[in-house]
């Protein structure tokens, strides 16, 4: 705004002898489409808290890849639909065995600082983040891609040397894996795997992720961090690609408060922030042109427990198909939520890569049928407006999971007769009551850690760490086995929703999805990648 | 008088230890870790982490460390849940913040409570005694929660004078909304304590003998009435000034000032211990130091106060 | 220094007279506080709440439980308050009627105040009076205690109790009534400090009267004005506080609701165009806060010694 105002009062002159055409936005265009530029390429947007890490080893978060994927670059980024293209890495061959990945990176890669990115900052980087040493909460990620030794590096059994990377030279970095894994490369596009400097970490120690220490070898480096506040990162002059970068800087502000950020995008101070849940259909009327809604790769739904600590009455395979019935999620996604959710009447997203959702006779059923049937269900259960069944529903505090519970504990009331007593509990005491089975039914979600079905369907396996309802059945362990080495798991899916959806252990409620805001003039927004990884340096601003 | 203050900064040691002990039981029995989530952490990668922030201890052993790392070095330990922050660096950040909102809300406060309730006082049941009362309860029946989205709604969306929230090294027009929020409920209750105290002093016979001496009200106020009136107000004063400086943490959430009163909440909704002790810790100084305050100060208003 | 009525009373108390006097001290304070209007007013109004609270559910259309599925979603419009659709209040986001959930929260929000406000009123001011009338060391620890529990993060205290004893509206009382009296203890001392200077305390404890007996007739009374005023105050915070309480999982819970929730509520939905969310549990909230403030102003006149 400053430079704007200040070019208007100093070219004035200059505006009024061009007879007004040129104005002080618009000199630079966008080198492919032609857009006319803002002069002001400052991206800023919302983000709900603070990250616990900024270090690509340490991270943990969704928010903080956000900004650590604009501070550095890995082997290979996503496109627009979430496709590799080449990072510091430009291709890469696998061997026959597929256990043996060579990568070549690009001799023009270079941190802040002017020094050149190699193939031993890469491996410095995923040592480090599987050191017990740095115990970094995501050295499990290194272990996922199967590289050698990763396990007993963790645990402490091995050194981390004997991680199963090597620098062979500058440019060609070579990665051992002991199972063949297609989606390896794939995997390099995350935090975990993002190359370190060694140097700086030697000198600054912990302190070196603060801005002035930081070197990063992104398109852009670490200039100002609030904690709390704001973080903001601009234009890296030494990044490879910098002449094709158009955003100068982007700065991420911290506002807890969804609805104090809606009112400061609507102020123009935000390019981007949430929707409020529920608010959707009226700002989407509003501003049409200013709202996304992507699908998020989570599911939400209710967790049954089925082990001796709950209300007999759920053990009872019918009352708990009734209870799923008689959900109807068409009112929960579009009045209660309304933010583009979908309807969910099986565990795994709809849109997870390469699933496709199994015909379930409750997805067949409308509305009417399907609360016909769990009345059925109830009265052959022995329950009835005589003999009502009172369960527990728990959820952690939250207005939209709130608003949830309110609205399926009214439909089994209002078809079934059932009175729920609901109790929302703080986050901390919500984990410890449900994850020892201190509860009757539960609120649950889940979010994929990679775009494959296993990623969901796995939690249904007996052993499970994450199998809240402790449900076992040994048809579903034998399935879910055999899908890990299936070469088409598909079938093995479809059976295992199948009789998820008949023995209903859980109720799949909806998939989320991600409602924001985002500014007309903000263009290069990746709609269609999945995970939404998004790259500062691919969006811009046009001129409005 | 100095012995007592010398006397009351040593029991402040052992009080501070209590307050750690407790604190510390508090944190540990409640449900839930640091390191807790949705999805559990793998027991290899949560060993190495424990060992890594001392929690494979026992207990008694990491109160032990912690308080020795802090009584040696003055030194609070990592964040566990910022993990590229120490404790120290969170307060020292976070504190000033809430520091300089916090003082100019108990300014505001204090000078307009204190005038409004000496006003409606003086004035008995006259209209400035029914505005002052107006303004005060006003003032208290809002909650700060429902102030600050409606002070952002108009300052920032409707009238475009201010920047919605943030802090921006402490720029005066990212103070006035934190400072509005924050000071009125004070404000009023001090309006209200300070009007029923002053009408109980006007009531005392002294001050009547002051007046019908001939005495100005003015001088009668100032040189009589002011002192006894304040004493109740100070030991209010005394607790409000701890919890203006220390934060808010409905000031953070809503105006996004990055004050330490957010990373206390946050901290205790993440079971991040040592952020909890630290700021604990602070806040227990400042009350104890603040408390002290306040006796002296009644000593010197009431000489005949003995301790 | 402070001659007044009290003193000399406390110079001519004796046993047997204290049932006598202690008749006409409250009959004398009934009658001033019923000749102060705005006070009767309030106490009127007081009950008028106090009846909504409990009697506003007969008037209900709906339970307040009930959800109107048809109107989540759309309720700027569908749920605006109304005679004829029975939804006098118009509907909360939920699709609830906001009349029958205004009944129960102010009911709710109502005891929560008075319970915080005696809490506070009875323990801070006995606590403080002791402290501050032995001093010393007896006073030091009392109140290093206070500025322990002061500085405690309250929030584990209250999540240790629903661990422990399960959710139930007594242990929302108790949570209240935990944190409630701390910071009237330290008033209730301050003030106490000065007043036992005063002779007719010193007269008192001369004439060898019991510690007990002194800090309750000749201290407290003297406190009263600025412990009703005080109590007053508390009122507002405490029925906010209820609302935290809540939300850690301890206290109200679904369905049932308070104002402090509805209040919560329709402040993050004010903006967007449903403004009865907001106005009418907070029209509840500020005349239920202004009748207690009357009725306290009305009780400190009523009840100060020095007024006789």
């Amino acid at each position: 705004m400053t430079l704007k105002s200040k070019l208007m009062a100093t070219g004035a002159a200059f505006l009024i002898a061009t007879g007004g055409m040129v104005y002080a936005d618009g000199h630079a265009t966008h080198p492919e489409t032609g857009e006319t530029l803002a002069s002001d390429q400052t991206f800023t947007y919302r983000d709900l808290d603070e990250s616990p890490s900024i270090d690509p080893g340490v991270a943990e978060d969704s928010a903080g890849g956000d900004i650590i994927r604009d501070l550095f670059e890995g082997l290979y980024n996503q496109d627009a639909s979430g496709a590799l293209i080449p990072g510091v890495a430009l291709s890469h061959e696998v061997s026959e065995d597929g256990l043996i990945y060579t990568f070549t990176l690009r001799d023009n890669a270079k941190w802040s600082n002017g020094e050149p990115v190699t193939a031993a900052d890469f491996e410095f980087g995923w040592k480090r983040a599987a050191s017990p040493e740095l115990a970094s909460p995501y050295s499990w990620y290194i272990e996922l891609t199967t590289v050698e030794n990763a396990a007993a590096v963790i645990a402490g059994e091995m050194d981390p040397s004997e991680l199963g990377i090597t620098a062979i030279n500058d440019t060609t970095l070579e990665i051992r894996l002991t199972q063949p894994l297609p989606y390896f490369p794939d995997m390099t596009t995350h935090y975990t795997l993002f190359p370190v400097p060694e140097a700086t970490i030697a000198e600054f120690g912990d302190d070196w992720v603060k801005p002035g220490n930081m070197v990063s070898n992104g398109a852009y480096v670490l200039t100002e961090h609030v904690p709390q506040e704001r973080l903001v990162r601009e234009r890296n002059e030494m990044y490879w690609d910098n002449e094709n970068t158009i955003i100068d800087k982007t700065v991420s502000l911290i506002i807890p408060d969804e609805n104090v950020a809606l009112t400061r995008f609507l102020a123009g101070e935000l390019n981007r922030t949430d929707v409020p849940a529920g608010q959707f259909p009226r700002l989407a009327e509003q501003y049409p042109d200013d709202i996304m809604s992507v699908p998020n790769a989570c599911s939400y739904y209710y967790t049954i427990n089925l082990t001796d600590t709950t209300n007999p009455a759920l053990l009872d395979g019918n009352v708990r198909q009734a209870l799923s019935l008689a959900v109807n999620r068409d009112v929960i996604v579009e009045n209660v939520l309304a933010g583009g959710q979908w309807p969910a009447y099986t565990f795994t997203h709809w849109a997870t890569a390469g699933f496709e959702t199994p015909e379930t006779p409750i997805a067949a059923m409308d509305q009417a049928e399907r609360d016909a049937k769990a009345k059925e269900l109830m009265a052959e259960a022995g329950y009835g407006p005589d003999n009502p069944l009172s369960v527990n529903l728990i959820f952690n505090t939250s207005e939209s999971h709130r608003s949830v519970a309110i609205a399926i504990s009214q439909m089994w009331k209002q078809t079934l007769g059932v009175e729920t007593e609901l109790a929302n509990q703080e986050w901390q005491t919500f984990l410890e009551t449900r994850g020892n089975q201190d509860y009757e039914i539960a609120r649950a979600g889940w979010c994929a850690d990679y775009n494959e079905a296993s990623t969901f369907l796995d939690l249904m396996d007996t052993n499970s760490g994450y199998n809240d309802a402790q449900y076992s059945n040994a048809e579903v362990d034998a399935l879910l086995a055999a899908a890990k080495t299936s070469d088409n798991p598909q079938a093995a899916y479809t059976q295992v929703e199948q009789i998820i959806s008949q023995d209903v252990p859980i109720i799949p409620i909806y998939h989320y999805a991600a409602a924001k805001m985002l500014d007309d003039a903000v263009e290069g927004w990746p709609y269609e990648n999945f995970q939404q990884k998004w790259y500062s340096k691919d969006l811009y601003i046009v001129a409005e | 008088m100095f012995s007592f203050v010398v006397r009351r900064l040593a029991v402040a040691i052992p009080t501070l230890l209590v307050l750690v002990i407790i604190s510390f039981i508090l944190m540990y029995s409640a449900p839930g870790g640091p390191f807790n989530s949705e999805r559990p952490l793998p027991p290899e990668v949560l060993a190495n982490i424990q060992a890594k922030y001392g929690l494979d201890q026992p207990f008694w052993r990491q109160i032990v460390n912690y308080v020795w790392g802090v009584v040696s070095s003055f030194d609070f330990g990592p964040s566990f849940q910022y993990k590229d922050r120490s404790v120290n660096d969170i307060i020292a950040q976070g504190f000033p913040v809430t520091l300089t909102y916090g003082f100019w809300s108990f300014v505001v406060a204090v000078s307009v409570g204190v005038s409004l309730g000496v006003a409606a006082a003086i004035r008995q049941n006259s209209w400035l005694d029914y505005l002052a009362v107006g303004i005060s309860v006003g003032a208290q029946v809002l909650p700060n929660f429902v102030m600050a989205p409606i002070l952002v709604l108009t300052f920032t969306l409707w009238l475009g004078w201010l920047p919605g929230g943030g802090w921006n090294g402490g720029q005066w027009q990212n103070l006035v909304m934190p400072v509005i929020a924050l000071s009125t409920s004070y404000m009023a209750s001090i309006a209200r304590i300070t009007r029923s105290s002053m009408l109980e002093v006007l009531n005392t016979n002294f001050i009547r003998t002051a007046k019908a001496k001939g005495l100005p009200m003015r001088r009668v106020i100032w040189r009589h009435a002011m002192k006894p009136t304040i004493l109740p107000v100070l030991s209010y004063l005394g607790p409000a000034f701890v919890g203006m400086i220390t934060g808010s943490v409905v000031i953070d959430v809503f105006f996004s000032t990055g004050g330490i009163g957010q990373f206390f909440v946050n901290s205790a909704f993440n079971r991040d211990y040592s952020v909890i002790m630290g700021i604990t810790i602070l806040v227990g100084a400042l009350t104890i130091l603040f408390n002290l305050v306040v006796d002296i100060l009644y000593a010197w208003i009431d000489p005949k106060i003995r301790y | 220094m402070f001659p007044n009525k009290a003193a000399i009373e406390g110079i001519g108390d004796a046993a047997h007279l204290a049932e006598v006097k202690g008749r006409s001290l409250w009959a004398d304070a009934r009658t001033r506080f019923f000749r102060n209007k705005a006070a009767v007013v309030s106490l009127v109004m007081l009950g008028l709440i106090a009846s909504f609270a409990l009697f506003g559910q007969f008037f209900a259309q709906y339970d307040k439980g009930f959800v109107d599925f048809s109107l989540i979603g759309s309720n700027a419009y569908k749920g605006v308050p109304s005679i004829e659709t029975g939804h006098y209040f118009g509907t909360d986001s939920n699709g609830r009627d906001l009349f029958a959930r205004t009944v129960q929260g102010t009911g709710i929000s109502l005891m929560v105040g008075i319970v915080g406000a005696l809490v506070a009123v009875i323990v801070g001011t006995l606590y403080g009076a002791t402290a501050g009338y032995y001093g010393g060391r007896i006073d030091g620890l009392m109140m290093r205690i206070v500025d322990v529990l002061m500085s405690i993060p309250f929030m584990f205290v209250l999540i240790l109790m629903l661990v422990i004893f399960g959710r139930s509206i007594f242990m929302l009382f108790l949570g209240i009534g935990l944190i409630s009296w701390l910071d009237m203890a330290r008033i209730a001392r301050g003030q106490t400090l000065t007043i036992k200077n005063k002779e007719f305390v010193e007269v008192a404890v001369a004439t060898g009267v019991r510690p007990s007996k002194i800090i309750l007739r000749h201290i407290v009374p003297n406190l009263l004005g600025i412990v009703i005023v005080y109590a007053t105050l508390l009122v507002p915070s405490m029925i906010i506080f209820e609302s935290f309480i809540s939300f850690l999982g301890l206290g109200v819970q679904e369905p049932n609701t308070s104002l402090g929730a509805l209040i919560n509520e329709g402040a993050r939905t004010m903006q967007f165009g449903y403004y009865w969310q907001i106005a009418y549990p907070l029209f509840f909230f500020v005349i239920t806060i202004f009748a207690f403030f009357f009725v306290g102003d009305g009780l400190r006149d009523a009840l100060d010694p020095k007024d006789r």
